[in-house]
């Protein structure tokens, strides 16, 4: 059963330029006592995922809608107030990026574990600090630390005082937000096998957000791979890391540095687009390897593609008819003599696959219907992955139209 | 990053007490405290009335300078010699025939200073019956002339004085003509418009004695005779004779006879108590304040900022002074009048500043994710950050209110009754200290306000080398 259910959720920050789609309708499950890890370049909003799932809003939200499912119970209907006392470390608890600066200096770092008991339930100050000293423990963390201020402990052992935080209220779910990442990879290796133990021990489900595809590997039963606000491809880490499907992934794999290997890592060219204008429809497709003309198609070029070939008469005995664009990724087709819609529709699906090879376009239509009267055609905007194997998903139109493909 | 420096309170106030300002700016608001604490010592009784009452004060010099002026001049100054009644030797002689009844009460003093006494005072006390007796006053000099001083028939009885006070600003006319006769026939002195009877009696025999500005001080034993003719056996007389100094005291006198070292010294407590409670409870509520707006952002904030703005231009200090014309108020009603005006102001501003930067730190974040309220927040991990920097605003802010004080009072729309620095200015500067060189008058009081607020001032300064990391490197 899953613990975490998200469904099109949204979280858009708003900007002078406009809106920053962060987190763009991403849908994926967590299952109780797994780990899915959640991999991308900075920037590519897998924090902010984190923070939409704990509601964790700014002033600037532009927009924040679709479905929190945990334990089965939407927690989006929820109060702002209910939300925090029910969801906040009792459902959720997260262990944030940096836990140099998670940690409030000017208090002792027992008190700091305890205060969630507080928080939630009225402890004395007492039982709170034994519960407190107990979960120190259980991170394998000497006694001395409950008295100790932030600043006199290392980086791992800060890091160890937020994860026992974050058990404190033994939460299902723990978001561990690139928990090791401004750690020595010594110290990386010990959380990462600390988090192992408490896992097995306390039954924990992780979210593990990070940039390193290595150390995800280490822990993750899932992986997600995010891109641009998307997840682009998403499924067991047995499945991913062997024959990872889509173009992103299989070059993130390439890039990662291998010990002893006389290949060097290959980079992704270009920058992650940004998140305000991305590209459209598959937004990794102006730095993919793989992507041909037919990746990132919209209606209305689709449709100017259309017109150009009947100026040409290549249109291979089929009148395209006018073309009216509806969105950017529907266009409708009227047939031109009194055609059946249905005859008319047949005729198009097959003149666009008998053209696939000429013109690319057409390897992007993902649907041909009879709509009013003309028939609409519906383009593959490659942003929900779809099923491509068992609990396997990915979201790229070539993966869809013409298998796998190798870049 | 440019985050605050991770330090609590106790742990910057240690730090602070480390560096050199530090150490100095507590030594010398330790020095302050123990002039709170010597107060009731050196004045032990009600200085607030006592102060404004000038007969406590009658025994004391006039405008004399501190005793340690010596060290400007050559030779000593005179201290004030007081004979008191238990000093005079007292003989009664009841003649029986006419019930006439003769009291001599005689004295000496030695007479050694380098300079001539400030001025010369007898106080009589008589119990009579019926009819007032008659004294004779007479000073026995070293060169065994005598000298009447005043022949006279006190009215007042016992316990209250018969004053006669023998000095060239009052004195009482009887015994100008005694001494310019006196001197003329025995010396053959020259004449002059204004002599100083404290001066021709302590000056050698000669021509120049009447001149106070030639004339030359004769030292040794001075004696003081009374002798009064009574008309009852019971009559009675007692007597203090009094030399004024020209110094007295740690701090001298000002034109009333008072000690100024008691206003000194009360000053202290006052301005300590103005200066801390006002920048406590301003800096205290500004920082609330402060936080608040920065922490809960939106039309909170905006309403504060505005209310600061608007604060920040009223001129306090001419409100103040309209006030004070109308009311007279005492100082915890200025105290009162200059926490409403300040309850929001620049200190909001700059703490909403610091809270800003805290507030997009992580562990706030951290607070928020694992359920804390925003007020918790506010108190429990904000407030603990700002806290030092409020500490270092309010030890600047002392100052500051300090001089508030005292240019209220140096205005005289101070609290009236009360002893103050400022107000020890005001009546100086009423008086003309300046001009007629009562510096002790005007250095003295500016000394302890300099005092305070440099104390305050480097205590601050300290606060900022400990929580301002560009300072703390050097």
């Amino acid at each position: 059963m899953a613990i975490l259910e998200l469904e099109h959720l949204n979280f858009h920050y708003r900007t002078l330029r406009g809106a920053v789609r962060a987190v763009d309708d991403i849908s994926f499950e967590v299952e109780k006592g797994h780990t899915l890890a959640i991999v991308g370049e900075s920037g590519c909003g897998k924090t902010s995922t984190a923070a939409a799932i704990l509601r964790l809003l700014p002033k600037n939200v532009a927009r924040y809608d679709g479905i929190v499912r945990l334990d089965g119970k939407n927690v989006m209907e929820l109060s702002d107030e209910e939300f925090r006392k029910t969801v906040r470390w009792q459902g959720i608890s997260m262990v944030f990026q940096g836990a140099m600066n998670a940690l409030n200096p000017t208090a002792r770092v027992g008190k700091q574990v305890a205060e969630p008991l507080q928080i939630h339930f009225d402890a004395e100050k007492e039982e709170a600090m034994a519960r407190a000293s107990e979960s120190l423990r259980s991170v394998g963390l000497p006694e001395y630390v409950e008295r100790s201020y932030p600043h006199e402990l290392s980086g791992g052992m800060k890091q160890r005082v937020v994860i026992a935080m974050a058990l404190i209220l033994r939460p299902g779910l723990v978001i561990l937000d690139e928990p090791t990442s401004a750690l020595d990879v010594m110290t990386q290796t010990n959380i990462i096998n600390l988090l192992k133990r408490l896992k097995k021990e306390e039954e924990l489900s992780y979210i593990f957000i990070t940039h390193d595809l290595a150390l995800a590997s280490e822990l993750a039963d899932e992986v997600g791979i995010m891109y641009a606000g998307q997840i682009r491809e998403i499924g067991p880490s047995e499945y991913v890391y062997p024959s990872p499907k889509h173009p992103y992934t299989k070059a993130l794999l390439k890039s990662v540095p291998i010990l002893r290997s006389s290949e060097s890592p290959i980079s992704i060219p270009g920058v992650p687009p940004d998140l305000i204008e991305s590209p459209f429809a598959c937004r990794f497709h102006p730095r993919c390897s793989v992507s041909f003309e037919e990746c990132g198609w919209s209606a209305q070029e689709f449709a100017d593609i259309l017109e150009r070939l009947r100026a040409s008469g290549e249109d291979g005995g089929v009148r395209w008819g006018e073309a009216e664009v509806e969105d950017d990724l529907t266009l409708v087709l009227k047939p031109e003599d009194g055609m059946d819609p249905v005859t008319y529709r047949k005729a198009l699906e097959e003149a666009f696959h008998e053209q696939e090879e000429s013109t690319r376009a057409f390897k992007a239509v993902t649907k041909v219907e009879v709509r009013d009267g003309g028939v609409a055609v519906t383009l593959h905007e490659a942003t929900t992955p779809y099923m491509i194997g068992e609990a396997h998903r990915a979201a790229c139109l070539l993966l869809r139209k013409g298998g796998e493909k190798d870049g | 990053m440019a985050a605050p420096p991770a330090l609590g309170i106790v742990a910057t106030l240690k730090d602070a007490f480390r560096t050199v300002p530090g150490i100095v700016g507590g030594g010398m608001l330790v020095a302050l405290l123990a002039m709170v604490v010597i107060v009731p010592i050196y004045a032990p009784f009600d200085v607030v009335s006592t102060w404004g009452d000038v007969s406590a004060w009658v025994d004391n010099p006039r405008l004399a300078g501190p005793e340690w002026s010596d060290i400007f001049v050559p030779g000593t100054l005179p201290r004030t010699i007081t004979i008191q009644p238990e000093d005079f030797r007292k003989t009664k002689v009841v003649s029986e025939t006419f019930g006439i009844t003769t009291i001599v009460l005689r004295s000496t003093f030695d007479f050694s200073a380098d300079y001539f006494p400030g001025e010369l005072t007898f106080r009589l006390f008589t119990t009579f019956k019926d009819i007032t007796p008659l004294v004779s006053v007479q000073l026995e000099r070293p060169d065994g002339e005598t000298v009447e001083l005043l022949r006279t028939t006190p009215e007042n009885q016992a316990p209250t004085a018969n004053s006669y006070p023998f000095s060239q600003t009052i004195t009482v006319p009887e015994t100008l003509r005694n001494i310019r006769a006196w001197a003329t026939s025995n010396f053959n002195a020259t004449d002059v418009a204004f002599p100083k009877p404290e001066v021709t009696l302590f000056a050698e025999g000669g021509e120049d004695m009447l001149d106070p500005h030639r004339a030359r001080l004769m030292r040794g034993e001075y004696g003081i005779r009374v002798i009064a003719v009574a008309f009852d056996s019971e009559d009675n007389i007692d007597g203090r004779f009094l030399v004024f100094g020209r110094v007295f005291g740690l701090a001298g006198t000002d034109h009333l006879r008072r000690d100024l070292l008691t206003g000194i010294l009360w000053g202290a407590p006052v301005a300590l108590a103005f200066g801390t409670v006002a920048a406590l409870i301003v800096i205290l509520t500004q920082t609330v304040f402060g936080a608040i707006s920065g922490w809960y952002g939106g039309r909170t904030d905006e309403a504060v900022q505005r209310a600061s703005d608007f604060f920040l231009i009223i001129p306090i200090l001419p409100i103040l002074i309209l006030i004070s014309i109308f009311y007279r108020p005492s100082i915890w009603a200025i105290l009162f009048v200059v926490v409403a005006f300040s309850l929001v102001g620049g200190t909001s501003k700059v703490i909403r500043s610091i809270v800003l930067q805290v507030k997009q730190e992580q562990y706030v974040e951290s607070a928020t994710s694992y359920g804390a309220s925003k007020i918790r927040i506010l108190f429990k991990h904000i407030f603990p950050r700002v806290m030092p920097y409020t500490f270092a605003l309010i030890a600047l802010a002392v100052p500051a209110y300090i001089f508030l004080e005292a240019s209220l009072a140096f205005l005289g729309l101070g609290d009236p009754v009360l002893p103050t620095w400022g107000s020890l200015l005001g009546t100086a500067y009423n008086n003309n200290a300046m001009f007629n060189g009562f510096w002790w008058w005007i250095a003295l009081p500016s000394a302890g306000i300099i005092f305070a607020t440099v104390a305050f001032a480097l205590l601050g300064y300290s606060f900022d080398k400990v929580l301002n990391p560009r300072l703390r490197e050097q």
